[in-house]
């Protein structure tokens, strides 16, 4: 045997036990691995960590729906679909009172509810957490939205004059005079006092960091590994408890669309939300998976500016934009979007075409008597030919007083959707004599560029809040309505947006609404363009998910899994 | 010879702590002249808009940007990276917790790269010219111009799709904590082989390339057949004359390499769920989380110019010449 030969007989002899013992290592926990899936848990599959458990710091929608299942509301928010409303539910509330002007009410708490240290959950704890949620130090998510109850000049809700504790399980609650009081304004999960009281306010984002959660909620909290994976355990000791559902709610963290998609195939995961109508068939293919359509909150807009950006931003006055400042103009530009095309191309059955910002899902006030304008381009022409755009010149652009109708289309990259919906948008507009450039910009980047009103044309969406608010989109009272980027002003809108947020029967407000649609469908402040329905996909070992605009996580104790 | 030593690495590091000052003050403006605002996410139908306000206060970004460079320098100086706004914590703390990660996964990728493509260099050099030098030759240049997320997607496909051997994602199971050490280890392992492939393909070619490259021209020099003539050992010759000569180009590759992975592998973390510092730095950016940015710049920037330290020395251990170089 030669030095070479000598040499590669150790080197194969090495390989083939280095690969055996990588063999063996990789094999040994497989046994285990597949105990995941039949085991009474659910893993669902989410795109991006969360930032924080703690309800007063849940801003990202993961977030919310996990810190929900840790930490009990006073009352349960559910979805009847039937009137398309909010309906509340007793939950850390057992029962409650309102008094005679609906100015007050009583709320009767349960006294089997345990923080997870063992310790009671009482009206202290209710009184501390809408103490801390309204106090400017903390800067928590609900900061400034107490309109309802007495407050300082910090926007602190003065607690003498709001709350009442007869005794640790009855609370009353006293809202501001002349406000509109609903249970939306106390639904809010409730934070142990004893835990977080000692806290400096001050440093309160950053100290709590350091404290284990104390929860009283459907799930304990178990373990947190960043970027990987999310534990839940059922509480056995709560009042939800049923030892029929699921014991274990595990949320993996899969960043990439193709690889939830993967492993929801492979039973790696059990349920993930945002599915793409292009996987459902081979989805539905492969028969253990349920496709379930959300009801439609969240909608695709053209944003057209109202105003001149320039002068807005030189003199801070509202002057109709040259291009969009009148409605003709508007509408005609509205005839000019192919909705179906893209509704057919990218939504198919879960796509609906818009005409207001009202959605579907709000059955009584959504204004279904109304009648979108769909694509036409000889209507197009019409309404701009008497808007006073015309071709004078003959050089297949439309111009007026020597202004052509030409501009910039902003859109965020990595929307497929409106990309396709941008050129088909430019290729019409062009067909009729509109040149547009389409400009991709980072949302980050887009968003300050919004605010301060100095973009012409964008595509955008927005999804819609539970209960129905239209104020901050519409209302031309700019500081109250920073989401109004299009600055519409119509007076008579402001009028039914102001009498809308001071109605208190549901009867009254459901008109207004559909008055407010009716006059944006005529002014097209903006072209809407289609509702979607999110696509959420399950293994369909899952029981009992419940399908309503609230999200299915939202009831998920009452989950089960078929063994 | 020491003290010579010394002084150049005190040299060498004082030009580093600059070059890293320079970086990150460079950045810190780049970052307030750039779009967006870290706030951003905290406008929303269902905020208040004064929240926003409120929190641009507390970052401080309501200051003009010479205070906030100033108070940024003062920080640094006593090791302060400041709060992330993201995460509420302490920037240090949360690199604290992504960056073993990429550490262990990085050293493991680059052992791969390294002793892969050490050893096919080697293994092809031998053949020259035969059937298989010329396959390794073409399909590790196929392999380098494969950008790792087809790489990764196609691995993801055939090993965990079709054949159903690893899983798809993530650095562990869910009951990990209950398995045996060796159960553990195993976890751990079957969950790493997929991404390290990924990660380690691309580097081995380049390994490869370099190396071959440099031992086919070792191979016919002067010296080594002189050697050869005096009647040396082949395995002697290459040993001790011909990899030695022939790897000084591969280690500053591999410094460079090195640096580059410690800095994070953002694809590959993204196709494989992994908690590396790629992910980090990327979230800290689209989030507009200035001291994130900032510290994963840092800790970069503190591993590069250490990786390529580290490539300089062992360069010099195995060449005095180089060491000469180094100290003038």
């Amino acid at each position: 045997m030669n030095i070479y030969n000598f040499k590669n007989y150790y080197m194969k002899k090495n390989l083939f036990l280095i690969l055996l013992l990588l063999i063996l290592i990789t094999l040994f926990p497989s046994c285990s691995k597949k105990s995941s899936l039949v085991s009474n848990q659910v893993i669902v599959g989410i795109d991006s960590d969360i930032e924080s458990l703690n309800p007063l710091f849940s801003f990202s929608g993961y977030e919310n729906n996990i810190s929900e299942l840790l930490y009990l509301k006073l009352v349960q928010s559910d979805w009847e679909n039937k009137s398309g409303t909010l309906i509340y539910h007793s939950m850390l509330a057992k029962k409650w009172q309102w008094n005679k002007d609906s100015s007050a009410v009583t709320f009767h708490l349960r006294d089997d509810v345990n923080w997870s240290d063992g310790k009671k959950v009482t009206a202290e704890d209710v009184v501390f957490s809408f103490d801390v949620y309204s106090d400017e130090n903390i800067q928590s998510k609900l900061y400034d939205t107490f309109d309802n109850f007495v407050l300082d000049k910090s926007k602190h809700i003065i607690l003498d004059k709001a709350f009442v504790i007869k005794d640790p399980y009855t609370i009353t609650i006293k809202f501001k005079k002349n406000s509109v009081p609903s249970f939306n304004y106390v639904d809010l999960p409730i934070i142990p006092k004893h835990v977080y009281e000692k806290l400096d306010r001050k440093k309160f984002a950053v100290l709590e960091k350091e404290i284990a959660p104390v929860t009283d909620g459907p799930f304990n909290f178990a373990k947190w590994d960043k970027n990987q994976d999310i534990i839940l355990t059922a509480n056995k000791k709560s009042f939800l408890y049923n030892p029929k559902h699921i014991q274990k709610m595990i949320f993996k963290i899969i960043p990439d669309y193709n690889s939830r998609i993967t492993q929801l195939k492979k039973g790696e995961i059990d349920y993930m939300e945002d599915v793409r109508t292009d996987d459902l068939a081979s989805l539905k293919s492969l028969g253990f998976i349920q496709i379930a359509p959300l009801p439609e909150r969240e909608y695709d807009y053209i944003g057209w500016n109202n105003i001149d950006p320039v002068i807005f931003k030189k003199k801070n006055k509202f002057v109709p934009n040259k291009f969009f400042g009148d409605p003709l103009v508007r509408k005609a530009l509205t005839f000019t979007v192919n909705r179906h095309e893209i509704i057919d191309e990218y939504l198919g059955d879960y796509g609906k075409i818009a005409f207001g910002p009202v959605a579907p899902i709000f059955k009584t006030s959504y204004a279904k008597n109304i009648k979108p304008f769909v694509f036409n381009l000889d209507s197009a022409k019409y309404y701009l030919a008497k808007a006073g755009w015309k071709d004078t010149d003959k050089d297949g652009v439309l111009d007026k007083n020597g202004l052509n109708f030409s501009f910039p289309f902003y859109i965020t990259p990595g929307n497929p959707r409106r990309e396709f919906a941008s050129t088909l948008l430019k290729n019409d507009l062009k067909s009729i004599g509109i040149n547009i450039e389409i400009k991709k910009i980072d949302l980050q980047a887009l968003m300050p560029r919004l605010f301060s009103k100095q973009v012409d044309a964008w595509m955008l969406g927005w999804v819609v809040g539970l209960p129905l608010d239209l104020y901050m989109f519409w209302h031309s009272n700019s500081e109250a309505s920073q989401l109004n980027f299009v600055s519409y002003k119509n007076k008579l809108v402001d009028k039914y947006l102001e009498e809308f947020k001071s109605a208190k029967a549901e009867k009254l407000k459901s008109e207004l609404a559909k008055k407010i649609q009716i006059l944006l469908h005529q002014d097209q402040p903006v072209t809407f363009l289609y509702w979607i329905q999110n696509l959420i996909a399950y293994n369909k070992r899952i029981k009992n998910v419940k399908i309503t605009p609230l999200e299915p996580i939202h009831y998920s104790w009452n989950w089960s899994v078929n063994k | 010879m020491n003290k010579e030593i010394f002084l150049s690495l005190t040299k060498r590091l004082v030009t580093s702590i600059v070059v890293l000052l320079l970086m990150l003050s460079f950045l810190f403006v780049l970052l307030r002249c750039s779009p967006g605002d870290p706030t951003q996410k905290f406008i929303s139908p269902k905020l208040s808009p004064k929240l926003a306000l409120k929190i641009k206060e507390s970052f401080g970004l309501d200051k003009p940007v010479l205070n906030q460079y100033k108070n940024f320098i003062v920080n640094l100086a006593t090791g302060d990276l400041g709060i992330s706004y993201t995460f509420r914590e302490s920037v240090i703390k949360v690199i604290g917790k992504y960056l073993p990660f990429t550490v262990i996964f990085s050293l493991l990728s680059f052992v791969i790269q390294i002793t892969v493509g050490f050893f096919l260099a080697l293994y092809s050099i031998k053949r020259k010219g035969s059937w298989i030098d010329t396959f390794i030759k073409k399909f590790s240049l196929s392999i380098y111009a494969l950008p790792s997320f087809v790489v990764g997607v196609l691995l993801v496909y055939l090993f965990s799709w079709k054949i159903n051997i690893f899983p798809s994602s993530g650095l562990k199971s869910f009951n990990h904590d209950s398995f045996s050490f060796l159960g553990q280890l195993g976890d751990y392992t079957n969950h790493m082989i997929l991404p390290l492939i990924t990660l380690s393909l691309g580097g081995i070619a380049v390994f490869y390339k370099y190396l071959r490259d440099n031992l086919d021209e070792t191979f016919n020099a002067h010296f080594v057949m002189n050697l050869r003539s005096y009647g040396v050992p082949e395995k002697e010759i290459i040993r001790r004359h011909i990899i030695p000569n022939s790897i000084g180009p591969m280690i500053s590759v591999a410094g460079v390499e090195l640096g580059i992975l410690l800095s994070g592998a953002l694809i590959t973390e993204v196709i494989f769920g992994l908690p590396g510092m790629g992910r980090l730095a990327i979230s800290a950016i689209l989030g507009r989380d200035y001291p994130l940015i900032i510290g994963c710049t840092f800790v970069s920037g503190v591993l590069i110019i250490f990786s390529n330290l580290l490539a300089d020395i062992v360069r010099a251990k195995l060449d005095k010449r180089i060491l000469k170089g180094m100290i003038n």
